[in-house]
């Protein structure tokens, strides 16, 4: 008797037991900033939007359709490239008027809402316009691409879209003009902690009740330990003198300060070197000006406000129950050697222009890094959803050139790392709102009410 | 910026040149000692009635005293084929290449003198560790191995007493000595087109002699009513040696670029290394029964390949290239069984067949060696005179189809499939 009831409870367990969990592509929309709109070099452009981790994934899990607001060559930017390698390296964006979205009759909500600049604020409540576009106006240059009709944020196309899966990548531009300005200040240049919780959890909300869609959430990599924050020195080797700390407005850098890229150009012309004016070590809160160094305390202070907002993220993905992508720490362990990628022999690393994962920019990936992003990321959905998504072709990726072959440019310009050009045009992207405190973007008057219930009929949706 | 990347570079360079040598296998060791104990699957070590026992059990030639002065030389001629299917994310579903056709041929010299009619000396030059492998040159694992040559000769030098008329023992000394070649590319992402490039070849070959001393010993025992017993060791030993490095910068049509690798790199002459190699103890247990007729021979042997534990890799005067693998090898079993029959006065026939464990992990199989289980059926013909013997066998190496397990240190993934065809060929003369 024993033993039947033993066998029936077996049995009702098996049938109780779920089956393999799978995942749904036939409408996969994925969320965020630029890193999921496959900006790199400074640059939104077709090439690398066609080798952004959500269309790499996409291409991957069989998607049939996956749309994305194409800005065509150079894109906007326009993208960087590297002029010459030797004696300095040096990038600058190419010579040729920016490029054109061509794509923007897409009918339907685009499957790739990935917005360069776009803070986690900006994805709940800002909206973009194709006309301003026509009128010249480049302000708000890619929400008007990528949201077009002026009456819809980004997260209302993605309730409205239904996708059957989502990813959502958002966060890293809360905290980005910190590393760009060298500056971080709570309100200014990051978002603070509890505004992004509790907005996080509003849009994590909204996205669990207003569709149905297995959702993957994303944490927010140390922007510390990109190339752009960790190239340079905080001293210059001069034959003779031996090494020699650069000096800074606020006083002589130290082993464990940072000198961003946008330093370089400022380092070759002299600033903080012995009889040269000092580096300016602070965003200039008057005029703007950013500063270059990033003293060893700011790091900490970046860092600890990233390990802020993630936990933010942990809490809303464990109320909600959404895995999240550690992608905060797969970059963690690549910088520090804990993780090599190694694809038949080859390794790839964080360091800049060799390293073979970062773009010219030194913050974004390049096809390489976003593919070996959406490689990580098919292994995290495999593991957490039962599913098969076969693995990216790294061979392919690797193998494959860049969006031209570029030759070498005379090199005319200034003997650096990055040109004072380049830095001033991504400084002009991610600039740090002083205006406002904290940085908040106001919906505009006429927007209605942001509510769930409303978001699903707003824009158009698939068929 | 670039000085700080250097240490990046030059550690992926350290991976590139120390990769190959790890991947060493149970292919690695040589059985090819003779035509007809290969036609026997090499169950000699309870027979050891012809001169291939200087390798199977060095005591067999103590009841050969009654041949006189005996040579036997002769060669295999061994042609692997292997086949990787690829799998991602490196270097991909639905590639596949194959190695390139190649054929070796270890030889095998051995020379018997009886002392009286209880004591031989012995003398035999063979090879007991090979391996061959080479790539195409648009195979996707050049980075890894494109081509790789390895060849231990053991001179050696033995002695077999017989106790009784119904026992023996043989011990002996090995000169080991070794060469190998090892080349392969170094792909680094060039940042112009951010592309992964070609941008040297990287040729490691040993200098002088690199070798080291090893010893065997054996026993034989014939029970009675047809029966036999035996029993050997071979030891294991470890070649410390010295070579080469020699860096070919492959242009990359950026002059800065390759301006900057000749940094790097040292392209302008070669480079001294240290590497050290532990090679596998051998120890087997045979038991025979013979008539007339019939020999027939079953075998147990195991080869000692835990002792392979790490490839040091030493660059003494580019200490950044440096490198420690670890490896971490088991021991590996196998089984043999043989067969002669005496067909008539000069005709001799045989079959044998081999299980042979792998030692290997699989997630260490690369383009140098991709092993796993092996399984032997060998077909043997002799002929003889009572001065002349001409020995042959063929022999069909099956290799279990493998995977990677998505666990390939080297990053290159996918399943392996691999037979050999081997044929064995050795003349004894008698004086």
């Amino acid at each position: 008797m024993k033993k039947t009831i033993f066998a029936l409870s077996l049995v009702a367990l098996l049938a109780a037991a779920p089956a393999v969990a799978q995942v749904d592509f036939t409408n996969y929309v994925a969320l965020g900033d630029s890193m999921t709109a496959g900006f790199a070099s400074a640059s939104m452009m077709d090439w690398y939007q066609d080798r952004s981790y959500p269309a790499v994934l996409a291409r991957q899990a069989g998607a049939s359709t996956f749309e994305q607001p194409y800005i065509s060559e150079p894109g906007i930017g326009p993208i960087y490239e590297l002029v010459s390698l030797a004696p300095q390296p040096v990038i600058q964006p190419v010579g040729l008027a920016p490029g054109m979205p061509y794509n923007y009759e897409y009918p339907y909500p685009y499957n790739n809402l990935g917005i360069p600049t776009a803070t986690l604020y900006d994805m709940i409540f800002q909206t973009g316009d194709l006309t301003n576009l026509e009128q010249g106006n480049f302000d708000t240059v890619f929400f008007d691409i990528v949201l077009r009709n002026g009456i819809n944020t980004a997260l209302e196309f993605a309730i409205g879209a239904q996708p059957t899966f989502l990813t959502v990548w958002i966060g890293s531009n809360d905290v980005l003009s910190a590393v760009l300005a060298a500056t971080p200040i709570d309100g200014i240049t990051m978002t603070p902690v509890d505004f992004f919780a509790g907005l996080y959890n509003n849009a994590v909300g909204a996205l669990s009740t207003n569709t149905t869609a297995d959702i993957v959430l994303i944490n927010i990599p140390y922007a510390t330990q990109t190339p752009f924050a960790t190239s340079l020195d905080p001293f210059v080797d001069i034959p003779g003198a031996g090494r020699v700390y650069l000096m800074a407005d606020t006083g002589p850098l130290t082993d464990g300060d940072l000198v961003t890229l946008g330093g370089g150009a400022l380092i070759a012309q002299g600033y903080g070197l012995p009889g040269g004016p000092p580096l300016p070590d602070n965003l200039n809160i008057i005029t703007g000006e950013p500063g270059v160094v990033l003293r060893e305390a700011e790091v900490e202070m970046i860092n600890d406000h990233i390990d802020g907002l993630n936990a933010a993220i942990d809490q809303t993905a464990s109320a909600f129950g959404y895995p999240v992508f550690d992608i905060n720490a797969l970059f963690a362990d690549i910088v520090s050697g804990e993780f090599v990628p190694l694809y038949g022999g080859v390794t790839l690393s964080a360091d800049f222009l060799l390293g073979g994962i970062f773009s010219y920019d030194g913050i974004h990936p390049q096809r390489i890094g976003y593919a070996l992003i959406a490689d990580e990321l098919i292994q995290f959905i495999n593991a957490e959803y039962g599913a098969e998504i076969p693995r990216v072709d790294m061979a392919e990726v690797l193998f494959e050139g860049d969006w031209q072959s570029p030759g070498v440019s005379p090199a005319k310009a200034k003997q650096t790392i990055m040109s004072a050009e380049a830095f001033q045009r991504l400084y002009d992207l991610f600039p740090p709102k002083l205006d406002q405190a904290p940085r908040i973007r106001r919906p505009s008057a006429d927007r209605p009410e942001f509510t769930g219930r409303d978001m699903r009929v707003k824009p158009a949706t698939r068929p | 910026m670039i000085a700080k990347n250097r240490g990046r570079v030059l550690l992926v360079a350290t991976m590139v040149l120390v990769a190959p040598a790890l991947c060493w296998g149970s292919g690695f060791a040589l059985f090819e000692v003779g035509g007809r104990q290969a036609g026997m699957a090499g169950t000699m070590v309870a027979v050891g009635d012809d001169l291939s026992t200087l390798f199977w059990n060095p005591a067999g030639t103590a009841f050969q005293t009654d041949q006189g002065i005996q040579l036997m030389f002769g060669t295999t001629l061994i042609q692997p084929e292997q086949t990787i299917y690829g799998s991602s994310p490196y270097p991909g579903e639905g590639y596949q290449a194959d190695q390139v056709s190649q054929t070796f041929f270890p030889v095998h010299v051995f020379l018997g003198i009886p002392v009286n009619d209880r004591l031989e000396v012995s003398f035999a030059f063979y090879n007991p560790f090979g391996l061959g492998t080479e790539w195409e040159d648009d195979f996707l694992g050049n980075f890894i191995s494109k081509k790789a040559d390895l060849m231990v000769f053991d001179l050696g030098v033995s002695m077999a007493y017989q106790l009784s008329e119904d026992f023996a023992f043989g011990i002996g000394v090995d000169y080991m000595v070794a060469e190998i070649e090892l080349t392969r590319n170094i792909g680094l992402i060039n940042p112009y087109d951010q592309r992964l490039t070609n941008v040297a070849e990287a040729s490691l070959k040993g200098e002088g002699v690199n070798s080291a001393w090893a010893w065997n010993a054996g026993i034989l025992w014939k029970m009675g009513g047809g029966f036999s017993f035996g029993a050997s060791y071979r030891s294991e030993f470890t070649i410390n040696g010295g070579g080469k490095a020699d860096f070919t910068q492959i242009p990359t049509g950026y002059a800065d670029f390759d301006g900057l690798l000749s940094t790097f790199f040292p392209f302008d002459g070669k480079v001294p290394i240290e590497a050290s190699i532990a090679f596998p103890d051998f120890w087997n247990v045979g038991l025979a029964w013979q008539n007339e007729k019939w020999t027939i021979s079953g075998q147990y042997g195991v080869m000692g390949w835990s002792a392979y534990e790490s490839l040091p890799i030493i660059f003494p005067e580019n200490p950044e290239f440096s490198s420690i693998r670890e490896e971490n090898w088991d021991d590996a079993a196998q089984w043999r069984i043989g067969v002669e029959f005496r067909a008539s006065q000069h005709w001799d026939l045989r079959l044998g067949y081999l299980e042979d464990e792998t030692p290997q992990p699989a997630a260490g199989m690369s383009p140098l060696l991709a092993d796993g289980d092996r399984v032997s059926n060998m077909v043997g013909l002799g002929y003889h005179t009572d001065r002349f013997r001409f020995d042959i066998a063929y022999e069909k190496v099956e290799i279990d189809t493998r995977s990677t397990e998505g666990q390939s240190p080297d990053g290159f993934d996918g399943t392996w499939e691999g037979q050999s065809p081997l044929l064995h060929m050795s003349i004894t003369l008698k004086f």
